[in-house]
């Protein structure tokens, strides 16, 4: 059941296989592989490596590029912006993450009951998952807009603000309503995962520990969320990958914030690509950003490595 | 025989270019009005040469385009906002048009601020399409309402913060002021500078290399805008608009703000209900500027198709199309056809070229990161110093657009 | 009754309360946004800019809103038509690609087989925003810019990572006796694929194509910066323009239209294929 995502079945055939044969075997899998490779070699691996050399170069988005060697990544060390960017970036992912948590695991625990209408709430809770995230940010935007959306004027008419606020108006009210939105778009995504999770355990553990007199909270701590462990993982690794890419729902909601503040890393690489036109910056610091994301991902592989649990 | 028809096609294409109906691409940025699109209707109507035109959201624009060029996919022309030329004149991928440009009969009477933008080290790669100006709006009917002279023309900043304070005495839901405070570069540089311009301040040193923006004069213009926003004469969404709601004034609950002259055409055509009046921008101590923008017509550097684009651009040039353009609510490119062109229309336009006699163009290469990019310094400033910390902002802008200012150097 | 069962009955009727209660709340924080919108964007003319207050339209039902969205660009049906064309194409194409690729990498052994895993895999790492440049120059050299196909193959090669990752797991969860009991009569390679095998791994292939379909349907960036002429602009692109407004006024309207028209595809193909699709993800995620 639990077979690992990171190594191919490479069960020993039977020796019997000749040379050949086995040739023949490696060509059909890789004429079956080749059309995926084709195009991650064309639409991906070639524009990387394309942009590792636009970053050793000035290279503006008109005009001749020059050689500059490594200094693209030497200015990235002196460069406020890009670390305020990196802070924002982290600070972001910090909070939405801990939020998306403190909601998707209560709505998966609440889904995972054999109740009446669970299967409806779960399709509601999901419902947000299947939007797009730019279309999120626009309908949040609109939302809340203080002269013609939802939000502010229902605060105002419930008497809980005086007056109509202006929800993207300062960093803090805007930092929340765009976690708002990140929580009500992401979070069924996290709450699916989380549910499978809590579905592998056995119930006969679960009836079990409830026999031996186990309270509630006892059961959850010491039965749940170790067995949950690698499913954790994936749902951390997953939210975390997707805030430290996060872009759309800054440039559409905010447009970077009130001054500025909420440029994330993406938002800068854009920024400094196509508005600042300094290509060659912007590689570099796209290489950074890859480097940062497969540091983590080499973290995922440790989080999510088989600690011997199976024989 | 199948060679020597292409033989023949090949010559003819090389001798007679002109004898081909061509189709000119060309890409414009989206939201400045109709007056473009229907002089290219006309146009398309009576001749050979056909001009495709394709909308650009305004804020994709550059980028595309760039990234078009990049990949060897530009459109023929351009309409590009003339503070752009500079920039990309200065990469080398426009056509010279010097030569043609000069030869122009009328050439002398061509928008001064549009040339001047359009060239660079001496030649001219950017043609004047159309040109905006800014300017000051204020709505008659609320006047009446709140007591004031309808018919006169605000002259000073006191008089607009005091009449501000009647109109919005009005009721809950109007306000006495507008302006697109959300970090709206664009938008501020547009209609905030001439209070500073008029007063003899300007945010950059004469040759562009110095950031000047902390002077009294800047001061006093903010101080304006801060004490009419702690007064609530201003709409709380302004200080989220970036842009998208510029002409708030066309709800009809907005007594004053700044706007270009190119919306003049547009409140009288889309908003006849609006009663609206319009003057010069009063400088912080009351002496008017203004604002002269609109877009340059730029060619990408070897296109195939110069002679056709030259054609379409005497054609705009023409009293035809100068009438066309100035129809839907662009200002006349040509000074000595301006009084024939605007005879018939709304004398309202007329203040929009008055407004080109006093106003001013800043010169950079670096106007987007400066300027009016969202994520620039002056785009934060403006927000920063109208509703947040305001001596901070001034040393924080300051500071930054020195920096940007240098790196490019 | 004795006390202890009656304390029980009493507690198990708190419980379902309880349960029905808080997520009865949550599925209406969930929803509130959708139906906002939809009943707001059949509010007439100017009512459709003030608030949603109540959300439903009181001055007559209309559709003024998606009349102002036709407006925009080539027409809402236009930019909807090459929508689902590139949102399909993209689906088709992903599936087959990662079907095949899936098999390949579950069922055969050649050489550098991790390597060239993980490689598709690494795919997922690039914010691919930072790309676009050399992307844009690749398919103008193959002349696939400003044209759907192009925009589509991009699409796909996004989808990758993740569709062949799903692909590969649900070929890995059928047993080997089934493949070799097919092999035996005499049933083999793309046969044994689409006869045998495809039905197995149907709810994988669900799973893939509607993740490729809603991304490929939601995307604005990469469709902005490689489509160049209106007629083929998808409706993301006329979204921002949308979202720009015009003449210096947002048409709040026509967002909200915008929106749901955006949606309305979204969500009839989740619920419509929500079993499959639950079930792929399920099985893909744990594995």
């Amino acid at each position: 059941m639990t077979a690992t995502s990171t190594s191919g079945k490479t069960r020993p055939q039977a020796s019997a296989h000749r040379p050949n044969r086995r040739r023949k075997e490696a060509l059909k899998g890789l004429f079956f592989i080749a059309p995926a490779m084709i195009l991650v070699l064309v639409f991906f691996v070639f524009p990387v490596l394309f942009t590792a050399w636009m970053s050793l170069h000035k290279w503006p988005l008109l005009g001749a590029p020059t050689w500059i060697g490594l200094r693209n990544y030497t200015r990235m060390f002196s460069d406020e912006r890009f670390y305020s960017a990196l802070g924002f970036t982290a600070y972001y992912t910090a909070i939405v993450t801990v939020v998306i948590f403190a909601f998707a695991f209560p709505m998966a625990m609440l889904v995972e009951q054999k109740r009446r209408a669970v299967p409806i709430y779960r399709t509601f809770f999901f419902l947000p998952v299947v939007v797009g995230l730019a279309s999120a940010s626009l309908l949040w935007t609109w939302l809340s807009n203080v002269d013609s959306g939802f939000f502010s004027p229902l605060l105002e008419q419930l008497g809980l603000t005086s007056g109509r606020i202006n929800l993207l108006a300062t960093f803090d009210l805007a930092f929340w309503t765009i976690i708002a939105m990140v929580v009500w778009k992401i979070a069924g995504f996290t709450m699916i995962i989380l549910l499978t999770g809590l579905q592998s355990i056995p119930a006969e553990l679960v009836e079990a520990t409830r026999i031996d007199g186990a309270k509630r909270w006892q059961r959850f701590r010491y039965l749940t969320l170790p067995l949950m462990r690698k499913t954790l993982a994936l749902a951390l690794v997953l939210s975390v990958t997707g805030s430290i890419l996060a872009f759309d729902q800054f440039y559409i909601m905010t447009s970077g914030g009130p001054q500025n503040r909420m440029i994330s890393i993406v938002y800068y690489i854009v920024n400094q690509s196509f508005v600042s036109f300094n290509l060659g910056y912007g590689a570099a610091l796209s290489i950074a950003v890859l480097v940062i994301l497969l540091v983590l991902s080499l973290a995922q592989f440790w989080l999510l490595r088989d600690k011997g649990e199976r024989a | 025989m199948r060679k020597l028809l292409a033989t023949t096609t090949l010559a003819a294409m090389l001798i007679a270019p002109a004898a081909w109906a061509d189709t000119i691409q060309m890409w414009v940025r989206s939201g400045v009005g109709d007056s473009f699109k229907e002089t290219v209707k006309a146009f398309n109507a009576g001749h050979k040469d056909k001009v495709e035109l394709t909308e650009v959201p305004f804020s994709e624009l550059v980028q595309k385009y760039a990234t078009a060029i990049a990949g060897g996919q530009a459109p023929d022309a351009l309409s590009l906002d003339l503070i752009y030329t500079p920039s990309f004149a200065a990469s080398g991928q426009l056509e010279d048009l010097t030569k043609w440009a000069e030869g122009l009969p009328y050439f002398k009477s061509l928008s001064p601020s549009h040339v001047r933008l359009g060239t660079y080290e001496g030649h001219i790669y950017g043609m004047p399409l159309s040109v905006e100006t800014s300017i000051f709006a204020w709505n008659k009917d609320l006047y009446k309402k709140a007591g004031l002279d309808a018919d006169k023309a605000p002259k000073t900043w006191e008089e607009i913060t005091a009449n501000a304070e009647k109109i919005r005495a009005l009721g809950k839901d109007t306000y006495g002021f507008y302006f697109s405070g959300g970090g709206c570069g664009g938008c501020m540089i547009f209609t905030f500078t001439p209070l500073v311009w008029g007063a003899g301040a300007d945010i950059l040193s004469a040759d562009g290399k110095k950031a000047t923006l902390d002077t009294p004069q800047m001061r006093k213009a903010v101080d304006i805008y801060r004490n009419m926003v702690k007064k609530d004469l201003v709409p709380p969404g302004s200080a989220t608009d970036n842009g998208t709601n510029f002409l708030s004034i066309t709800n009809g609950k907005i007594g004053q703000q700044s706007l270009g002259a190119f919306s003049i055409g547009t409140l009288i055509t889309q908003h006849p209900e609006l009663n609206f009046g319009v003057t010069l921008i009063p400088s912080v101590d009351g002496k008017p500027s203004s604002f002269a923008g609109g877009d340059n017509f730029v060619v990408t550097k070897g296109t195939k198709k110069l002679d056709a684009v030259k054609g379409f651009l005497e054609y705009v040039y023409s009293l035809e199309g100068q009438k066309i353009m100035a129809k839907y609510g662009s200002l006349p490119t040509r000074g000595d056809l301006a009084n024939e062109v605007l005879a018939g229309l709304d004398p309202r336009m007329k203040v929009g070229v008055d407004a080109i006699a006093v106003a001013k163009t800043p010169y950079t290469l670096q106007f987007n990161d400066l300027i009016n990019s969202a994520n620039g310094p002056w785009a934060a400033f403006t927000h920063a110093a109208i509703y947040g910390d305001e001596n901070k902002a001034f040393s924080d802008a300051q500071a930054q657009m020195q920096q940007i200012i240098d790196d490019a150097q | 009754m004795t006390q202890a069962r009656k304390s029980f009955q009493r507690r198990r009727v708190l419980g379902i309360f309880a349960f029905h209660g808080s997520a009865s709340v949550l599925s209406l924080l969930f929803l509130t946004p959708f139906l906002v919108a939809f009943l707001g964007s059949f509010r007439a003319g100017q009512e459709a800019s003030s608030p949603p207050i109540p959300p439903w339209p009181t001055n007559g039902f209309s559709l003024d809103a998606y009349r102002a969205l036709d407006t925009f660009g080539a027409g809402i049906w236009q930019h909807t038509i090459n929508s689902l064309i590139v949102s399909l194409s993209t689906a088709l194409i992903t599936v087959v690609i990662s079907l095949l690729a899936g098999y390949g990498f579950s069922r055969h052994r050649f050489p550098m087989k991790n390597v060239l895993f993980v490689l598709l895999m690494a795919t997922l790492m690039i914010p691919f925003q930072s790309i676009l440049t050399p992307l844009f120059i690749m398919l103008a050299k193959l002349k696939l810019n400003n044209s759907l196909f192009g925009l589509t193959l991009v699409y796909v090669t996004l989808q990758l990572p993740f569709s062949v990752f799903m692909m590969r797991n649900a070929f890995d969860a059928v047993p080997k006796e089934i493949e070799e009991a097919a092999r035996v009569d005499g049933v083999r390679d793309l046969k044994l694929l689409t006869r045998v095998l495809l039905p197995l791994v149907m709810p994988g292939v669900a799973t893939v194509a509607i993740f490729a379909f809603l991304n490929a349907w939601n995307e604005f960036l990469a469709a902005l910066i490689f489509l160049s002429s209106n007629d083929e602009y998808t409706l993301p692109v006329l979204m921002t323009a949308v979202r720009v407004g015009r003449l210096g006024s947002i048409n709040w309207g026509a967002v909200q239209a915008g929106v749901v028209v955006m949606i309305i595809p979204c969500v009839i193909v989740f619920l419509l294929l929500q079993r499959y699709y639950m079930r792929g993800l399920t099985a893909g995620a744990v594995k």
